[in-house]
């Protein structure tokens, strides 16, 4: 992806681009250098002088604690948004045709608006609001406008009438059994899943593509044997071999990132496979060999590039499954109970449903919608980036 | 190669897959203290007695003081002559409460994987013969409802609905109804629903976009101009080239919703099955009957995949064996 693009084919400054060799770095990744550059910093900062025990900005009088989950969740950030959101908008023109393909599908367009809602409720929401609290007083608090009889209450924050007690705004969504707000739950909730989007798609995404590029250059045994391999990646029961570690070693939130993204990455690096060999039959890729460009050049400016488009939309229709994984593992009650995601605010509601539902119905809907936003979009993304595709349905 | 060469290869690389799952399963072990270990030595501490010494008299009778390749070995061995130990929580040989707990978990797997597998493609190939009619958008937005809603979520809501509220279906299950019988079609109605509507998503979609390819082809325009009856040409030339690429992915989905629905499924509507044989033991520290349960999933996925790649090949005669 060039950056600039002169107005003219004889105006083009050769010097210039023939200048361009593998140690020169491209504003893109400038930025991103600049970006991670406090982020290490910070991170060192934290893992030397920072007492196990201690908020890291303890020093500057704020209570927020960085784990090191957060620390890959920045970096996945800087790393979406230099190397996707920027070059996005360093190529209007192809933006603009994405979008006017990608407007297309409704549905798509409203999935995207609900992801947006999610991801900055996820990065906001737990600045702005502080994190539920146990107290027992306040439990099965109703939502806005919903009721509840005064005996499931013990003490009603709003009005009571006619013995039903009143929802109010200080729970908008009602509360659970230990009083705890619904609302912040799914506000924290959003964190958690954004963060296990985020992170699990870049380790698959890196796995994958180089897995596959590497396997399709080598050829010979090398490449049968990593196939191979993918094929046991992709027969392994990650949610058994998860259940299997859990068991034995007890996981978090981290491990569980791990270890799903370390088995999801098979279908990925198969496809990048078969992709980057029927790119490397190309004309354009012959052209660039005989110009003498080396193996690594041709696949990171020519093949990743080609097979991006594809890849992302893979990725999209896997993250729904971890999320979904995330939230059965967490509604058995047997991950990480410190986790406050949308799984477990449903499994604390199961036993109450019958008279608050809203604690089950509530994170269970927005989970849904998630997911159902994704599917959407990749959905979408599979039409506006396969034209052929397009041409059959019209 | 021939047909049966291939076949031969396919089946020894499943042997070879189910192996190294089970050496993964057997360090993941290995590497990991044993929970009965620490629980003799809990009790020898309470007891007062020596906690050094009962940890070894427990490793002796356990055998975990042998070098590590003879317990591999050992390992290996029972795994496959099915020696699978004896379950601590429910008192009985591992294999025999996996037995038990099959034929539950088989009395709605098999409804649902035939519903789904007939199903799904049916619609599939409807909605694409009727492509943007008010149909097809209903199946779609059925499709991508099932798809998305959580299955252990959907469940509960319909326990709420059916079993709470109308008080249609009962909320829990009955182990002492005959498999055959209203009260147990009554009893499974819900799971099974749920099971199908969670995978038939996927399946329609999948039929339904490559049958669209195979409408307009030169081979269904012959055989429309022939006469050939619709019903006819759709079963003989649409569904058997979209049968192809869909059992490539079709197995796998299967799978992968039984290994992680069944469980949650199970634990929802309380039925005595695999999953949530797996998930009890997994509360009960129960190491041989998870370990036990763990193998029928891994081996139940393995089987599954030589089943899907042998299917796959039988169904496509174009495809080469030489590259694999």
């Amino acid at each position: 992806m060039a950056t600039k693009k002169p107005e003219q084919f004889d105006r083009v400054d050769w010097s210039e681009l023939s200048e361009s060799g593998r140690f020169d770095l491209s504003i893109n990744s400038i930025g991103m250098l600049v970006a991670t550059l406090p982020l290490g910093l910070l991170w060192l900062y934290d893992y030397l002088f920072v007492g196990e025990r201690e908020a890291t900005f303890q020093a500057i009088g704020l209570s927020r604690n960085l784990d090191p989950l957060d620390y890959a969740f920045v970096f996945t950030l800087f790393l979406f948004s230099f190397y996707l959101v920027l070059p996005l908008y360093q190529n209007p023109r192809m933006t603009r045709y994405y979008w006017k393909e990608f407007r297309r599908n409704r549905p798509a367009v409203v999935g995207l608006g609900w992801l947006g809602i999610v991801f900055v409720g996820g990065l906001v929401g737990p600045l702005l609001i502080s994190a539920p609290e146990q107290s027992i007083l306040t439990g099965h608090q109703p939502p806005v406008f919903l009721t509840i009889n005064e005996a499931n209450v013990a003490t009603c924050v709003g009005d009571v009438v006619n013995g039903q007690c009143q929802g109010t705004w200080q729970h908008p969504l009602g509360t659970t059994r230990g009083g705890k707000d619904v609302f912040a739950g799914i506000v924290y909730g959003m964190t958690i899943s954004m963060q296990i989007a985020f992170i699990t798609t870049t380790i698959v995404a890196a796995i994958g593509i180089t897995f596959g590029t590497v396997s399709a250059y080598a050829g010979g045994w090398v490449d049968e044997v990593m196939m191979r391999f993918v094929d046991i990646i992709l027969s392994f029961p990650t949610f058994l071999m998860f259940l299997l570690i859990l068991y034995i070693y007890g996981a978090g939130l981290g491990m569980f990132i791990l270890v799903f993204s370390a088995f999801a990455w098979g279908g990925t690096a198969r496809y990048v496979r078969s992709k980057s060999l029927s790119v490397a039959e190309e004309e354009f890729i012959k052209a660039t060999r005989i110009s003498g460009a080396s193996t690594y050049r041709v696949v990171r400016k020519h093949v990743v590039p080609n097979v991006a488009s594809s890849i992302i939309t893979q990725l999209t229709l896997l993250i729904p499954g971890f999320l979904l994984a995330e939230a059965q593992l967490a509604f058995l009650g047997i991950g990480d109970s410190a986790v406050p995601s949308w799984g477990q605010l449903i499994s604390a509601g199961r036993s109450d449903l019958a008279f608050a539902p809203w604690i089950v119905l509530a994170p269970g809907i927005v989970l849904f919608l998630t997911i159902l936003a994704f599917n959407f979009i990749g959905d979408a993304l599979l039409d506006a980036l396969n034209p052929e595709a397009e041409a059959e349905s019209a | 190669m021939g047909f049966g060469k291939y076949v031969g290869a396919r089946v020894l690389w499943a042997v070879v897959v189910s192996l190294i799952i089970t050496t993964v399963t057997f360090l993941l072990l290995a590497a990991a203290p044993n929970p009965a270990i620490r629980e003799a030595a809990t009790q020898a501490a309470l007891q007062g007695g020596d906690p050094a010494a009962a940890v070894e008299r427990e490793r002796e009778l356990r055998g975990l003081n042998q070098p590590l390749y003879v317990r591999y070995m050992d390992f290996i061995q029972s795994v496959y002559t099915l020696d699978w130990g004896w379950s601590e929580s429910r008192s009985q040989p591992v294999t025999e409460a996996l037995l038990q707990a099959l034929y539950y978990t088989a009395q709605y797997s098999i409804p649902w994987t035939i519903l789904t597998i007939t199903l799904g493609p049916l619609v599939g190939v409807y909605s694409a013969a009727n492509m943007y009619s008010w149909r097809d958008h209903v199946a779609t937005g059925f499709a991508f409802f099932g798809y998305a809603i959580p299955n252990f979520f959907f469940g509960i809501i319909l326990l709420l609905i059916f079993g709470v509220w109308f008080e249609w279906i009962p909320i829990s299950y009955d182990t002492s109804v005959p498999v055959f019988s209203l009260e147990n079609v009554r009893q499974l109605i819900m799971p099974v629903f749920v099971l199908v509507t969670g995978s038939i998503g996927a399946t329609m979609r999948v039929s339904r976009n490559e049958s669209a390819e195979f409408q307009n082809s030169d081979f269904m325009k012959t055989a429309k101009a022939k006469g050939v009856s619709p019903l006819r040409a759709y079963a003989y030339h649409v569904m058997r080239p979209t049968l192809v690429p869909l059992s490539t992915t079709l197995v796998g989905q299967l799978l992968a919703l039984f290994i992680g629905s069944s469980l949650l499924v199970e634990v929802v509507f309380g039925i005595p099955g695999l999953g949530r044989l797996t998930f009890n033991a997994l509360v009960s520290q129960d190491t041989n009957l998870v370990l036990g349960s763990t193998l029928v999933f891994t081996f139940v996925a393995v089987v599954g995949n030589l089943l899907e790649d042998l299917v796959f090949t039988v169904l496509d005669p174009r495809i080469n064996y030489d590259d694999r």
